[in-house]
């Protein structure tokens, strides 16, 4: 996999630029703020996670950056240009928690729809087999999603996410509700792809490990409504892999992190927290 | 494989059994009391009745059976056609809610001498009254489905730029097929309740003249003769719906079985 021609148009200007970004929602006749003051830069390549407790307005900075929500306040820009163009450039890839796979199709054509939305492509299905090769899961292509467990969902989603090769990767706590020895898996399967695609990842996640071991820096959110408590570069060799987390600068990090998270607060659920904030 | 193939015969055994055993208490009872023919007629006499002439009784049912289809396809595309309006606008909904909602409470009965006399007695009428009386459940279900959206895949689509137009053929319309379903197990007695009150009203043809002649002859076994055929109608066309489903909603998991 060579992106030779996306690398000689890669505008030396960040990826997402976000600045003084901030939003509020209606609830009956007021609003709540849902995020406030939120800057945030993703640079070209760069593995950034977003961690925070439930409710601080993750998974709503995550939608303003796919362009699904306008922002009430602030500005934001994605590959240089407002979200909407973003979008439209298609070099988006979202991976929610919950996938959102269209039951009624397998596999393969669940993957294949993300290529016929573009329009014809000659060698779509060959194309099709070598995504879900790469992603563990050519065995399972003629499967229906209501038959996959949640681990090979995932995998589906990310090869789905995959498809037209995006600049930028979304993920919504993509392994949450997965077991934890799918989840471990999955960590290094993406990381893997990360490496290869030399894409941006913002990868929103209530658990502080993963955070540390996924991502080049961790965005602390607290507070409701959201903002930016801190950001830490997480400066752990690569490519990372599980021996890591025996590793004392690992462990300090954690800790690091951890620190930021519960001087903020006292709840005792930030990392199990309940999946599925409000948007 | 032998178990599972002994398991079957035991489902369909089990209500054969049990029809032929009521059917049997029927006919002694019927006997034992000499009740009177015109009142209760036993099940030998109602299967005499239906052999005697059954070309009668499959030319009515077929018929009837055309009204009812007739007007259940009928309902299901206009009613699906404007669900799509109304599931795309609010304002379009609330706008079209209420003649939908007048048209489901007005009782059909009421309605039906209106369209023999617009209609006449072939089987338009027929047809628009089945229709009609199939209209509301369709529209109420297709709009409800077709708002089913998962939007976690409404997202995504729309991350990878999917028109309006992409959207709806490949999530909306996929998505809206198990209300479709639902407000069709529902739509196929009230079919088949239509055809036969038009038939009722206009004396035409079908079934439902069928029963009116015999009720004016006190002929009490072509009348239960009838009302059989009507159920083997009924559930003939309740299981070819369940069977389609069955094929079009594999994936969908809590598909009710017949």
């Amino acid at each position: 996999m060579t992106n030779t021609s996306r690398d000689s148009d890669v505008p030396p200007e960040p990826v997402v630029e976000v600045r003084h970004l901030s939003h509020r929602y209606p609830v009956g006749n007021e609003t709540v703020g849902a995020l406030t003051g939120v800057d945030l830069t993703v640079n070209d390549g760069e593995f950034v996670a977003v961690i925070g407790p439930s409710g601080c307005g993750k998974t709503t900075l995550l939608s303003i950056i796919a362009g699904l929500l306008p922002p009430t306040g602030g500005q934001v820009s994605v590959f240089g240009s407002d979200t909407r163009a973003a979008r439209r450039s298609q070099a988006l890839g979202l991976v929610t928690q919950d996938p959102g796979l269209l039951p009624w199709l397998d596999v393969a054509s669940n993957v294949l729809l993300t290529l016929d939305i573009t329009g014809p492509h000659d060698g779509a299905d060959e194309y099709v087999t070598e995504l879900l090769e790469r992603v563990g899961i050519s065995r399972f292509a003629r499967y229906y999603p209501g038959q996959l467990s949640g681990g090979m969902r995932q995998r589906v989603a990310l090869a789905r996410a995959l498809v037209h090769h995006p600049r930028l990767l979304l993920m919504d706590e993509p392994f949450g509700a997965l077991d934890e020895i799918s989840r471990e898996e999955m960590r290094f399967e993406l990381l893997k792809v990360w490496e290869q695609e030399q894409m941006s990842v913002v990868f929103v996640t209530h658990s502080i490990r993963e955070a540390v071991l996924l991502a080049d820096r961790v965005v602390v959110l607290t507070g409701q409504p959201g903002r930016v408590k801190d950001v830490i570069e997480i400066d752990l060799d690569r490519p990372r892999t599980a021996s890591l987390e025996d590793s004392p600068r690992y462990l300090s990090l954690l800790a690091d992190v951890r620190g930021l998270l519960v001087s903020e607060t006292d709840r005792s659920d930030l990392v199990h927290a309940i999946p599925g904030n409000r948007r | 494989m032998k178990r599972k193939f002994q398991r079957n015969i035991l489902i369909l055994l089990t209500p054969a059994l049990v029809s032929a055993l009521l059917l049997a208490v029927w006919e002694t009872w019927v006997r034992v009391r000499d009740v009177k023919e015109y009142l209760l007629p036993a099940p030998s006499a109602i299967l005499a009745a239906l052999l005697d002439d059954p070309g009668r009784f499959a030319e009515g049912a077929r018929l009837s059976l055309q009204a009812a289809i007739g007007g259940l396809l009928l309902a299901s595309l206009g009613a699906f056609i404007l669900a799509v309006a109304m599931a795309h606008s609010r304002a379009l909904e609330r706008a079209l809610y209420p003649p939908a909602l007048a048209l489901k409470v007005t009782p059909i009965v009421a309605v039906a001498p209106l369209f023999t006399i617009w209609f006449g007695f072939g089987l338009a009428p027929k047809v628009l009254i089945a229709a009609m009386i199939t209209f509301f459940p369709m529209l109420v279900n297709s709009v409800v489905g077709l708002r089913s959206i998962d939007p976690r895949a409404h997202d995504f689509l729309r991350t990878i730029n999917a028109s309006t137009w992409q959207v709806f053929w490949r999530l909306r319309v996929p998505s809206s097929l198990p209300f479709v379903f639902a407000g069709l197990r529902i739509s196929v007695p009230l079919s088949l309740i239509g055809a036969v009150v038009a038939e009722f009203l206009s004396g035409s043809d079908g079934i439902g003249q069928l029963i009116l002649i015999a009720n004016g002859d006190f002929d009490t076994p072509v009348l239960f003769g009838a009302i059989f055929v009507l159920a083997a109608m009924g559930i003939l066309l309740t299981a070819s719906v369940a069977l389609v489903e069955r094929k079009v909603l594999f994936w969908y998991q809590s598909s009710v079985r017949l």
